[in-house]
């Protein structure tokens, strides 16, 4: 029977289960934001320089194809160790940076905007169901260009090189897909907390930007003035730049240790989780 | 069956200002699709009462129950058994209509292909059938409004909370909103909470009342009752010499409450009919300047529960005998 000659009827059916529901939250977002061209684009983009390293590795690995170019030399240039995953995950963590500017803001900001937040809280779902909802999305879409490319680079050359090679250099596999892990973890709360602080999306995502970008000027700033390292600490993006580096095993610059920086990224994570949690009430309540 | 709402002893602060102070009450029937009225000024706590069974406060003391729920413990159990329209514009403005009612089907216990058809025959169902495919953010107020009933009702809850559901109506607007509610309550055996200002509103829809005034329930009554007393209530005015008016009512049957000024309130026996009273003026030679009758007493109830009217007519006899508050 057509729907408008039906009317109204109350479900009296089974309900799904509560990670069914919680799933709904992110694919309606998915939908939403592969509507955007231009996250699309972006994610296109984000693509290339795997693919392009996917072609190192090949070549690295078929050499013969290379001996009119000076096979042998050029073969050393792009040898496959840390060193060179660790130029791949920065350039990742770029398009990262970006695309989560691009797409974070419009995960919570109109949901406040629109005073949304009772709908979804006068529902079976609390706020912490809502938070790893909305940062599914983000987890997914990142994932898609960080660890999941990285490990796919490091299966290809563990195929290529044998198993030798996967013997000596297993860790980095555990390296890239846990190194990625925790940027994804500490850009989500970024982004998240960004679009709950400000209602307005296209500042929301300036302000995701202006976090990683101002806090390196400032980072350089304290460096310089003070004359020491630990200014280090208040720049994001180099601290994981440490920690990664410990990871992959490649030679840790100089500077606060892994350990310090994991610290203060865990402590800032925990601060963005506080924020979160108090601009995400379903009812503002004026002291 | 337990009833619908159970408030015992119920306090909430919000930030250092008590809101609801210690409120107690028992509302409702499950499963017996009743509608219950909260009503009260502005700032009496209608709203955060609501908030709070939605499990939105914490209560400081006391405790509330929704389907022998309790809203603080067991707040998942409740809210899955509720649905809410809130007062203020509450949409995601990008979506259609129908993605956004899918959403919160889904997202309230509905399979993927129910919610999508829940969907479809919910914003049928309150007009917005020609309207599913646009926007949210592009409706009107009044579209709004429907939009926001929708959501409440998508899944099929056993309990409806309703936070001022006719704001920003025009008439015709809400005469279909209070025929929606009635629906929901009468052919859909949902029960009903309509927290509003409006006396015609609760009057139309409500079987029971529950009224509040700064924090505290100050009268609770059975409506459905009041309209089987089927008394009458009049408002008459009249010119001239009006201090043996009462004495003459009295006699009739009739309780009266004087206002002064030529102004009376009067009870009338279902026996007796207006045409008496007209009778009764003729009599004393009284001009009548007004005459207005309705069988409702909500407003009555409603101004003593607030303290704006001392006695309701016809209450209390002392009061009647001499004619004056």
């Amino acid at each position: 029977m057509a729907v408008y000659k039906r009317g109204y009827e109350r479900y009296d059916g089974p309900l799904t289960s509560h990670t069914t529901r919680l799933l709904a939250m992110p694919r309606f977002a998915w939908a939403r934001l592969m509507d955007q061209k231009l996250v699309v684009i972006l994610l296109a983009l984000s693509m290339l320089w795997p693919l392009l390293c996917g072609g190192f590795i090949y070549l690295a690995n078929h050499l013969s194809l290379l001996q009119g170019f000076g096979g042998n030399d050029l073969g050393k240039m792009v040898e496959i160790n840390g060193k060179f995953f660790l130029i791949f995950m920065n350039t990742q963590a770029v398009f990262s940076v970006l695309l989560a500017a691009l797409t974070g803001p419009g995960l919570i900001a109109p949901d406040l905007a629109n005073n949304a937040l009772p709908l979804y809280f006068s529902r079976p779902l609390t706020r912490l169901d809502y938070v790893g909802a909305r940062m599914a999305v983000l987890v997914g879409l990142l994932s898609m260009i960080t660890w999941i490319p990285g490990l796919f680079l490091f299966i290809m050359q563990s195929s290529m090189a044998g198993g030798t090679w996967f013997a000596a250099n297993w860790s980095l596999g555990v390296a890239i897909v846990g190194g990625f892990l925790l940027w994804i973890a500490l850009l989500s709360m970024v982004a998240l907390t960004c679009s709950a602080w400000v209602k307005w999306r296209i500042v929301a995502g300036a302000l995701v930007l202006g976090f990683f970008f101002i806090l390196a000027g400032v980072s350089q700033m304290v460096n310089s003035i003070l004359r020491v390292e630990f200014g280090t600490l208040i720049n994001p993006t180099r601290a994981m730049y440490i920690i990664w580096s410990a990871m992959l095993g490649v030679e840790v610059p100089s500077g606060p240790t892994p350990w310090e920086c994991v610290s203060v990224l865990a402590a800032l994570v925990v601060v963005l989780a506080m924020i979160l949690e108090r601009k995400l009430r379903p009812v503002e309540v004026i002291s | 069956m337990p009833s619908v709402i159970e408030i015992d002893n119920l306090k909430v602060m919000l930030g250092r200002r008590e809101i609801l102070k210690g409120i107690s009450c028992r509302l409702g029937i499950s499963g017996a699709g009743k509608a219950i009225g909260l009503l009260g000024p502005n700032g009496a706590g209608k709203s955060t009462l609501i908030q709070t069974l939605l499990g939105f406060h914490q209560p400081i003391s006391g405790s509330a129950r929704v389907m022998g729920y309790d809203c603080h413990r067991q707040v998942r159990q409740v809210r899955s058994r509720i649905g809410y329209m809130p007062e203020s514009d509450s949409f995601i403005g990008n979506m259609t209509a129908v993605s956004f009612l899918r959403l919160m089907g889904e997202i309230s216990g509905l399979p993927r292909e129910v919610a999508l058809e829940k969907a479809h025959e919910t914003l049928f169902h309150v007009g917005l059938g020609e309207a599913r495919y646009r926007p949210l953010g592009t409706y009107s107020l009044g579209m709004k409004q429907m939009a926001k009933l929708a959501q409440a009702i998508v899944h099929g809850p056993e309990l409806v909370i309703l936070d001022e559901p006719t704001n920003g109506l025009d008439p015709q607007a809400r005469q279909r909103m209070l025929k929606l509610v009635r629906e929901m309550k009468e052919d859909h055996g949902m029960n009903v909470v309509l927290c509003s200002h409006l006396l015609g509103d609760v009057e139309q829809v409500c079987d029971e009342v529950v009224i509040m005034k700064d924090g505290l329930v100050v009268h609770q009554a059975d409506l459905e009752a009041e309209r089987k007393s089927n008394r009458r209530f009049v408002e008459l005015e009249v010119a001239g010499d009006d201090s043996t008016l009462a004495a003459n009512l009295a006699a009739l049957g009739a309780d009266a409450l004087s206002e002064g000024g030529g102004r009376w309130r009067i009870v009338m026996p279902a026996q007796l009919e207006i045409s008496d009273l007209w009778q009764v003026m003729a009599k004393l030679d009284l001009p009548v300047r007004k005459l207005t009758h309705r069988r409702d007493t909500l407003e009555e109830i409603f101004l003593k529960a607030v303290g704006h009217l001392q006695r309701t007519p016809g209450e209390a006899k002392e009061v009647v005998v001499n004619g004056s508050l």
